[in-house]
C-alpha cells in the first residue's frame, strides 16, 4: 500500500524525519553564504553559492512534504499533538513559499558581489520560521511520540476517541453498549472514553478485550500499540501487557493495567463497568 | 559542570539537543557528495567544488557540538537495554564518519579555490563517508522510532496528568 511506503513502514523508520535534514541543513548553509557575502564582498562567488544551496534545499523540502502530509493524516484528531502538527504544517508551507519567492528574486542577481537587502531579509525570516517549525516537529516526536513505534503496528490507529456517557446503573454494574466494536477487525482497536475513563478496545483471536489506554511506564497510547498473541506492546518503549489480565509481561513498565469486562447483552457488545460507577 | 551536562541534554530547550544538531552534518555531507558529483559531471564548475568544501566545514563544526550531546544522551541508557548497543555502534560509526570528512577536507584545502572538478580520492572519501553516515543515521533513527530513546522524557509529567484524568493505573511518583 502506498500509504505504508510513505510512512516508511518497509524501512521501519518514518520517512519525513529522515528527509527534513536536507532542507534544514541546506537553508542554513545558504544563509551562511549570505552572511559571508556581506562580510567578504570581494569574494565574487558567495551569492551564487547561496542560491544553489537554497535551490537544493527547496527541492528536498518539497520531497519531504509528501510523507509529512501522510504522517499528519495519521494523527488522531483529538491527540494533544494534533494542534502542534497543524502549526508545523502551516509554518512549513509558509517557509517553502518564502524560499520559492526568494529563489525567484535571486535568480537575476547571481553575479552580485554581496546579497541585497530584499532576499537577505527573506532568508532571515525563512530561517527564523524554519527554526520554529523544526522545533515543533521535534516536540511532536519527543513530547507526543508521533511516529514512534508506528512501523511495528499492522492496523491503522483509531481516527478519533469515541465518547460515551454512563447510563443508570443496574444491579450488577453499568452496561455500556459500544456499537463500533461490532465491526472491529482482527488486531484493530478503538479508543473509547466512558464517563472520563479512557480505554482501548481490541479484537484478538476474534475476542474483544478492554484495558486502560495509557501505558503505566510513560503513558504511551496502547490503542496504537502492536499485538502479538494476547500481548499488547506499547509503541513508545516496548512495555508489554497481557490483555486478558492486564499483567506486565515485559518492562520497562512495572504496574499492571486496569482491565474492563466485555460482555454481550441482548445482541449488543459493551463494557460492564463495576458497581459504584457514577452515572452521568 | 552540571550545567554543561544539562545544556547538552537539551533540558533548557524542552527538546533533546543531539537530534537537532545532527541535521547539519546529516544534510551537509551527503550535500557535499551531490556537489562533488555535479562538478564531476561538469555541472557548475568551481562553484560546486567550493560548495562541497564549505558544506564539509559546516558539517564538521556542527558535529563538534553534536558529538558531546549525543554521548550525553547515550550515557543515560541502561547497559542491558538493546538501545545501548545500537547507540554504541551509532557512536563508533559517527566518529569514523567525522574523521573521514576531516581527512577529506584536509585534502581539499589546497585546491578548492581554483579547481573545477573534484579529485578522485576526495570523491571516494565523500562516497564512503556518506554511505557510513546513512547507515549510522538509520541506527540513530532506530533508537528514537523503535526504542523510544528520549521520547516522553521531558513530557512525562504532562502525559501522567492526561493518564490520571483518564482513570489509568499509575506507577508511584
Amino acid at each position: 500500500m502506498v500509504k505504508d511506503y510513505l510512512e516508511g513502514k518497509p524501512l521501519r523508520h518514518p520517512l519525513h524525519p529522515m528527509l527534513v535534514h536536507f532542507p534544514i541543513g541546506l537553508f542554513f548553509l545558504s544563509f551562511l553564504f549570505d552572511l559571508a557575502s556581506l562580510v567578504f564582498p570581494s569574494q565574487m562567488y558567495l551569492v551564487r553559492d547561496s542560491f544553489y544551496a537554497m535551490l537544493l534545499g527547496a527541492i528536498m523540502a518539497l520531497v519531504a512534504a509528501v510523507p509529512g502530509f501522510v504522517d499528519y493524516t495519521d494523527i488522531r484528531n483529538d491527540h494533544p499533538g494534533k494542534r502542534t502538527a497543524t502549526a508545523h504544517l502551516i509554518l512549513n508551507l509558509i517557509v517553502v513559499g518564502l524560499y520559492g519567492i526568494n529563489l525567484g528574486v535571486r535568480s537575476s542577481m547571481l553575479s552580485d558581489p554581496r546579497i541585497r537587502t530584499g532576499p537577505f531579509v527573506l532568508s532571515l525570516v525563512g530561517i527564523c520560521l524554519l527554526c520554529a517549525s523544526g522545533y515543533l516537529g521535534g516536540r511532536l516526536v519527543y513530547d507526543d511520540g508521533i511516529g514512534v513505534g508506528r512501523h511495528k503496528r499492522h492496523m491503522p490507529p483509531p481516527r478519533d476517541t469515541i465518547h460515551l456517557t454512563v447510563p443508570i446503573p443496574g444491579a450488577d454494574g453499568v452496561f455500556v453498549p459500544i456499537m463500533a466494536a461490532q465491526q472491529l477487525r482482527e488486531r484493530e482497536t478503538l479508543r473509547v472514553e466512558i464517563g472520563g475513563q479512557i480505554m482501548t478496545i481490541a479484537k484478538i483471536e476474534n475476542q474483544l478485550f478492554a484495558f486502560q489506554e495509557f501505558c503505566t511506564h510513560r503513558f504511551g497510547p496502547l490503542s496504537e500499540g502492536k499485538f502479538e498473541g494476547f500481548n499488547v506492546q506499547c509503541p513508545w518503549h516496548n512495555s508489554c501487557f497481557d490483555v486478558r489480565t492486564g499483567k506486565v509481561t515485559n518492562g520497562p513498565a512495572k504496574v499492571d493495567l486496569k482491565i474492563f469486562k466485555v460482555e454481550r447483552r441482548e445482541g449488543k457488545v459493551g463494557i460492564l463497568l463495576p458497581r459504584g460507577t457514577k452515572s452521568a | 559542570m552540571n550545567r554543561l551536562l544539562n545544556f547538552l541534554k537539551g533540558k533548557w530547550l524542552g527538546h533533546p539537543l543531539h537530534p537537532i544538531l545532527v541535521h547539519v552534518p546529516m544534510a551537509m555531507w551527503p550535500g557535499a557528495l551531490i556537489f562533488d558529483l555535479l562538478s564531476k559531471w561538469q555541472i557548475g564548475g568551481n562553484a560546486m567544488v567550493r560548495l562541497s568544501f564549505y558544506a564539509i566545514v559546516f558539517g564538521l563544526l556542527a558535529s563538534l557540538l553534536a558529538i558531546p550531546a549525543g554521548v550525553m544522551d547515550w550515557s543515560g541508557i541502561k547497559k542491558e537495554k538493546p538501545a545501548w548497543k545500537i547507540g554504541l555502534y551509532h557512536m563508533i560509526l559517527n566518529l569514523l564518519v567525522a574523521l573521514l570528512f576531516a581527512i577529506n577536507l584536509g585534502l581539499r584545502v589546497q585546491t578548492f579555490r581554483e579547481a573545477t572538478t573534484v579529485a578522485g580520492v576526495p570523491l571516494l572519501l565523500s562516497i564512503l563517508g556518506t554511505a557510513l553516515l546513512i547507515g549510522s543515521a538509520y541506527l540513530g533513527g532506530m533508537m528514537t522510532y523503535t526504542y523510544g530513546i528520549s521520547v516522553a522524557r521531558m513530557s512525562k509529567d504532562k502525559w501522567r496528568k492526561i493518564a490520571e484524568a483518564g482513570g489509568a493505573n499509575l506507577p508511584l511518583e
